[in-house]
């Protein structure tokens, strides 16, 4: 590509005649342009630098601004906030501020489809022009249909009629940073009589900027009683994607200039809800912020390293010499290989290795439950991120060429992309045992003769989406080939001892010649847990002999990675006339993707939630996990039990509805009482406050504490309440062992084999370690997430850590103690008894004194390295007797209220309040706590709102994050709050739960509930039941 | 490790047999300043600052996470204004003066910046953090005074997955206060 850098306008002219080069100002739409598949232009003719292109000047034609004109300085320009307040308005809806500050306005006009241009339309926008052939100028609608091959020098906005009113509104696909669905501008002025002028466009991402001039004349000759919705959606011209439909683009665009203007727009009337009567918050319980926590407030030892950009991230380390790795990925999402040929790739210059299936030495298959998922595929590819070979280079760029040489012959299959259809007798297997991966049932009771004795039923289908983790480290990392002719394997993961099992078995290498080191890592959530570009990378770096790294684009990532199964769940509920739950039956269908991984282990989840924690005698419960080739599916945040929570607290308020029950009453008729077998039978752990849950939700500010609307939107409140396992459950091992020591520099070391991915895990060490030897949290040294240094200590999942950390250092501690102990009494020539542990060393025992008479770092200096002190516990994770199918023993509660706000313009929900009320025992560090909560209630957010991941015929349609919406700054709850109710029962032996999944599971029933409140929804009537939300349905329903 | 690797194509006439290659980008030189050092290199028309960041020099503090300008990892400043650095060529700062998170103390308020996200533990992962403060640090350091709302306003180019923003909304206002109380004479 070329590139040509004038610093005149006839330079710039002169090298566009010259060539095919493309004019560019600010550059920023181009990335994402050539990403989506733009061809990319032969060269560039970066306007930057000339001057001429540059100004704001109030003139006699009215306002000019420069091409270059920064889209940030229209928001902050004095003089077009005085002659052009639309412009100004509609640039704060312009990308995000760093966009805005490098996007220009020559750029919105020459691009074509920037979200300025309906303001620009209305406000009559001339473009100044320069071609070869001499300078024009032309209103933009024409300069827009013609797109002559000449640069854009200025804009000119004619002078407002005096009393010029607008509106501005643009539609994404979230509240902030979005790109646009279809914005609407208008300019129209008035004399207190009657509309004199009226200009009024639409536009923005895939609809064409247009006047609707009809419209116009319509509201100047007639007023604006003469135009309706129907006539406004009938004059805009909006294309279907696959996000919106043409018909939503329509009707929104009608009713936000309807609504703009000043017309009334239909508006349903919320309904109410009665609240059992005098409620006061659980005893005990807190809310969570560094204010109300003080002494217990800590700050994260892992954050200032990462605030000052240190390289921790495993994707940022660049050991010298490595090679740049790439994965060719699967052409078809089901084809038959039949042929692949590298001889061409490894011609290529500067390449150091191609690795198919024909390198993997041991087994071609992964996976932590079956190992179904191949390494490099070799006969078949069952999804598009399928690899199939991968190459190792000089740099990226040759690596990305090298895999275009690669040639693979398919015979594509026909593809399965619909779970149903896959259980059908004529789906093609994808997998040696058919389609139908797992069955998991319950049959308790007899369902229909409940039903048929029931006073009140309800039965509805209940959808969720494929969500995306969205960490903000794609995977990725480094695999350094060592001495002895093992590996060094730094990538991000959950579990490294587990991962350097399944490498071995890949790589038919003992386990002690593979070290893994799985983190820090930038998020994880489920999507790191099993294993992701190690065996290529691995491959490639015995092959090679050299370091190979890879980090996944976001693109690539998007379409490899594991994400959430999607979930269809027919659920039919049932209550007698007090209001008591008699009959449940529930069919879910979850779609599985390729590959097994973590899916089967989802789906008994889920099915182990199927009820909830409500007692219903009669119960038949079957979750189905089918293969397809719609992506690849496994572990996720909540892992089931947040699907399944959805659709079981909509049911719960939709009979409470039906009876005329409030729904706090309706959910203490039927929780669970204390000490009772769970859903399977099996015995269940200690601390339940399911009750003092429903006291805190019936005592919470949210349903009587009104919150400022925007106009156009109408408000409503729900409930969801929580009941999350811990743990791995009881068939799958789920123990490992924990260490601490004295370290040659006096830092109590506590070594665990977890993972820090955000969640904490640190300070929570730090906090357990140091409270259960009664010294300080900086005495100690957290080492982990690696298998050089740390003992196996499980994976970083289910919610099984804090656990494994309390545990583990309440196992450990006590060995410890006495070690240093014994080893300073000696030192010192002291009875053993006169001495303890205070914070920074060894004290005196039976006083009051925190002041060590011997530091740590003294008594590891006066100790011979072989004789610092060690203690090494096995722990395991509490479960209970059951085995003929997984269950958890522990589970926590917990209770979500939403207050939302439904715009009756544009069908969008905006989330004003939420209060997440939390029983998981006592909180190891409050920061982290807090953080996880909230950080939950985002994602599920999004999963209630805007994720997913759209596929079509087993392609993934979704690119990238502008088209993957997870939430933006301006999508988080104006309020939020997080309680901690921490008590444990008398005698409770199993101390801190993990809270990492409790916060998303009321998230989204709660936004459901609260949404078919505001829109005033009768009993008996639709419920909001497919997630993400459509604001499409939405809009039907709020305006019908 | 073994020293003695090579590439597979061993000569120049293998090569060209082998494969049909795209025409060699056009390089050129620039000049510009990285967190006060002056540097040189060579680049191509396509190439991103952010690729000349993380592999090139190999300051790995800028992320990268969408590569297309819609999550901000790889805020930087260039003549002191948030950018992208996925988006912008390496030749748009030639001549030009780039920070990055690993040169940040040369802007004024860095320290309250840190210690205002820091004491809120705003971050989770932390690998959205750069971003978030480059993109905060370069508007405090021109609107020292400014309003709660536009201090939001500046971190909305920023996505993070991990902490639902209320933490870093709660320290990037615990950061502005503490930027306003140090310009305040």
């Amino acid at each position: 590509m070329d590139l040509v850098r004038p610093t005149h306008l006839g330079e710039a002219i002169s090298a566009l005649a010259a060539g095919n080069g493309l004019p560019i100002a600010g550059g920023t739409a181009l990335q994402l342009t050539w990403e989506a598949g733009e061809e990319k232009p032969d060269g560039l003719v970066d306007l930057s630098r000339i001057d001429d292109l540059r100004g704001v000047e109030e003139g006699p034609d009215g306002l000019r601004l420069g091409a270059l004109t920064p889209i940030s300085a229209l928001i902050d320009d004095e003089i077009v906030a005085r002659n052009a307040p639309l412009l100004a308005t509609a640039a704060r809806d312009v990308g995000g501020p760093s966009v805005r500050s490098m996007g220009t306005l020559g750029g919105q006009i020459g691009w074509g489809v920037g979200c300025l241009l309906p303001a620009l339309l209305a406000l009559d926008a001339t473009v100044e022009w320069l071609c070869v052939e001499g300078k024009g100028m032309s209103p933009l609608e024409d300069y827009l249909a013609e797109t002559p091959g000449s640069i854009i020098t200025g804009i000119i906005l004619p002078e407002q009629p005096d009393g010029a009113q607008h509106v501005w509104r643009k539609v994404g696909l979230r509240a902030g940073f979005t790109p646009g669905v279809i914005a609407v501008a208008a300019l129209v002025s008035n004399d207190g009589q009657a509309i004199k002028t009226a200009k009024l466009a639409v536009g923005s991402g895939p609809t064409s900027p247009q006047r609707l001039k009809q419209i116009e004349q319509s509201l100047v000759q007639d007023g604006l009683g003469s135009v309706d919705e129907k006539t406004l959606r009938d004059a805009i011209d909006a294309p279907c994607d696959a996000l919106r439909s043409s018909s939503y683009r329509k009707h929104v665009a009608a009713r936000a200039l309807l609504h703009g203007l000043g017309a009334k727009i239909f508006k349903p009337t919320p309904g109410t809800v009665s609240m059992p009567p005098i409620a006061s918050s659980p005893q005990g319980e807190r809310i969570l912020s560094r204010h109300d926590c003080a002494d217990e407030w800590h700050e994260r030892t892992d954050l200032a390293g990462k605030l000052a950009g240190e390289p921790v991230f495993l994707t940022d380390l660049r050991p010298l010499g490595a090679l740049y790795g790439s994965i060719l990925r699967a052409e078809y999402p089901h084809a038959r290989i039949l042929s692949i040929d590298t001889s061409k790739a490894e011609a290529l210059e500067g390449v150091y290795a191609v690795v198919t299936h024909k390198d993997v030495s041991g087994l071609n298959a992964f996976g932590i439950v079956v190992q179904d998922q191949p390494a490099l595929c070799d006969t078949l590819v069952r999804y598009e991120g399928d690899p199939v070979a991968a190459v190792a280079a000089d740099t990226k760029a040759i690596a990305e060429e090298a895999l275009d040489l690669v040639e693979v012959v398919y015979e594509p299959l026909p593809v399965v992309d619909d779970p149903i259809k896959a259980l059908e007798s004529d789906a093609p297997h994808l997998h040696p045992g058919g389609n139908l991966r797992k069955t998991v049932t319950l049959e308790r009771g007899d369902v229909e003769a409940a039903f048929a004795a029931a006073a009140f039923v309800v039965e509805d289908t209940y959808s969720t989406p494929r969500q995306m983790h969205g960490f903000m480290e794609t995977e990725g990392g480094v695999v350094t080939p060592t001495e002895d002719g093992g590996l060094l394997v730094q990538c991000g993961g959950q579990h490294g001892g587990r991962d350097r099992e399944q490498l071995a078995r890949i790589l038919d290498l003992p386990e002690d010649k593979i070290e893994v080191v799985t983190s820090p890592i930038g998020g994880g959530f489920g999507g790191k847990d099993e294993l992701t570009v190690q065996p290529a990378l691995a491959l490639l770096a015995l092959k090679a002999k050299r370091a190979v790294r890879l980090h996944l684009s976001r693109r690539e990532s998007v379409r490899a990675g594991t994400k959430r199964n999607p979930f269809r769940i027919t659920m039919k509920t049932a209550c007698d006339a007090e209001g008591n739950l008699i009959a449940q039956k529930v069919d879910a269908v979850a779609d599985g993707g390729a590959h097994a991984s973590l899916s089967l282990g989802v789906i008994e989840t889920a099915m182990e939630h199927a009820c909830g924690p409500y007692v219903i005698p009669n119960a038949s419960t079957r979750g189905q996990l089918v293969a397809t080739n719609n992506g690849t599916c496994g572990a996720f945040r909540g892992f089931g039990c947040n699907e399944m929570t959805f659709a079981v607290e909509c049911q719960i308020e939709r009979l409470a509805a039906l009876i005329g029950l409030d729904p706090i009453t309706m959910r203490r008729n039927n929780i669970r009482e204390p000490g009772t077998p769970g859903t399977l039978g099996q015995k269940v752990g200690p601390t339940e406050r399911l009750s003092a849950m429903l006291d805190a939700v019936a005592a919470s500010r949210l349903w009587t504490e009104d919150m400022p609307l925007k106009p156009g939107e109408v408000s409503g409140v729900g409930m969801a309440l929580c009941y999350q396992g811990n743990g791995l459950g009881t068939l799958p091992p789920d123990e490992g062992d924990v260490e601490l020591a004295l370290a040659a520099d006096g830092a109590i070391e506590a070594r665990y084999g977890l993972d820090e991915m955000g969640q904490g895990m640190i300070p929570a060490v730090a906090s357990a370690v140091a409270d259960a030897l009664g010294i300080g949290r900086e005495d100690v040294r957290v080492v982990f997430g690696d298998t050089r240094n740390t003992p196996d200590s499980g994976s970083t999942t289910a919610s099984r850590g804090s656990y494994i950390v309390w545990k583990g250092a309440r196992a450990t501690a006590p060995g410890l103690r006495t070690y240093l102990v014994l080893a300073a009494s000696n030192l010192l020539d002291r009875n053993e008894e006169t001495l303890t542990l205070v914070p920074g060393g060894i004290g005196e025992a039976g006083t009051n004194s925190q002041d060590p008479i011997l530091t740590f770092a003294d008594l590891a200096t006066r100790l011979p390295l072989d004789a610092l002190p060690t203690e090494r516990q096995h722990v395991a994770f509490p479960k209970s007797d059951y085995t003929q199918g997984n269950a958890r023993f522990l589970f926590i509660s917990g209770a979500t209220l939403a207050r939302v706000a439904v715009d009756c313009v544009t069908g969008m929900v905006r989330v004003l309040d939420l209060a997440q009320h939390t029983a998981s025992g006592p909180v190891l560090d409050a920061a982290s706590y807090l953080g996880q909560v909230e950080g939950a209630a985002s994602q599920g957010l999004g999963f209630a709102l805007t994720e997913h991941i759209a596929m079509d015929r087993g392609r993934t349609v979704t690119g990238n994050l502008d088209t993957y919406v997870m939430p933006s700054l301006r999508d988080r709850p104006e309020r939020m709050e997080t309680f901690a109710l921490e008590g444990l029962d008398a005698g409770d032996p199993f101390g801190p739960r993990g809270v990492g999944e409790l916060g998303i599971a009321g998230v989204a029933p709660a936004i459901a509930n609260a949404v078919a409140q505001a829109l005033g929804f009768k009993a008996g009537e639709v419920w909001p039941t497919t997630l993400p939300l459509s604001p499409e349905t939405v809009l039907n329903w709020s305006a019908r | 490790m073994a020293d003695n690797a090579a590439p597979l194509a061993r000569n120049r006439a293998e090569l060209e047999r082998a494969l049909v290659s795209r025409p060699p980008s056009v390089i050129y030189p620039i000049a510009f300043k990285l967190n006060g050092q002056p540097q040189a290199m060579t680049v191509t028309a396509e190439m991103r600052l952010v690729e000349v960041l993380r592999d090139h020099l190999e300051t790995t503090g800028t992320k990268i996470g969408c590569s297309i300008g819609r999550c901000g990892a790889c805020t930087v400043l260039i003549d002191g204004v948030a950018s992208n650095a996925c988006l912008a060529f390496a030749w748009q700062v030639a001549d030009r003066e780039v920070i990055t998170i690993e040169g940040l103390d040369v802007m004024p308020f860095a320290a309250d910046v840190r210690d205002g996200l820091l004491e809120e533990s705003a971050f989770q992962c932390g690998y959205c953090a750069p971003g978030f403060v480059m993109a905060l640090t370069g508007f405090l350091s021109r609107h020292p005074d400014a309003t709660d709302e536009d201090v939001i306003a500046c971190l909305e180019g920023n996505i993070c997955r991990c902490t639902g923003y209320a933490s870093i909304v709660r320290g990037a206002l615990n950061a502005a206060t503490r930027v306003r109380e140090a310009s305040t004479p």
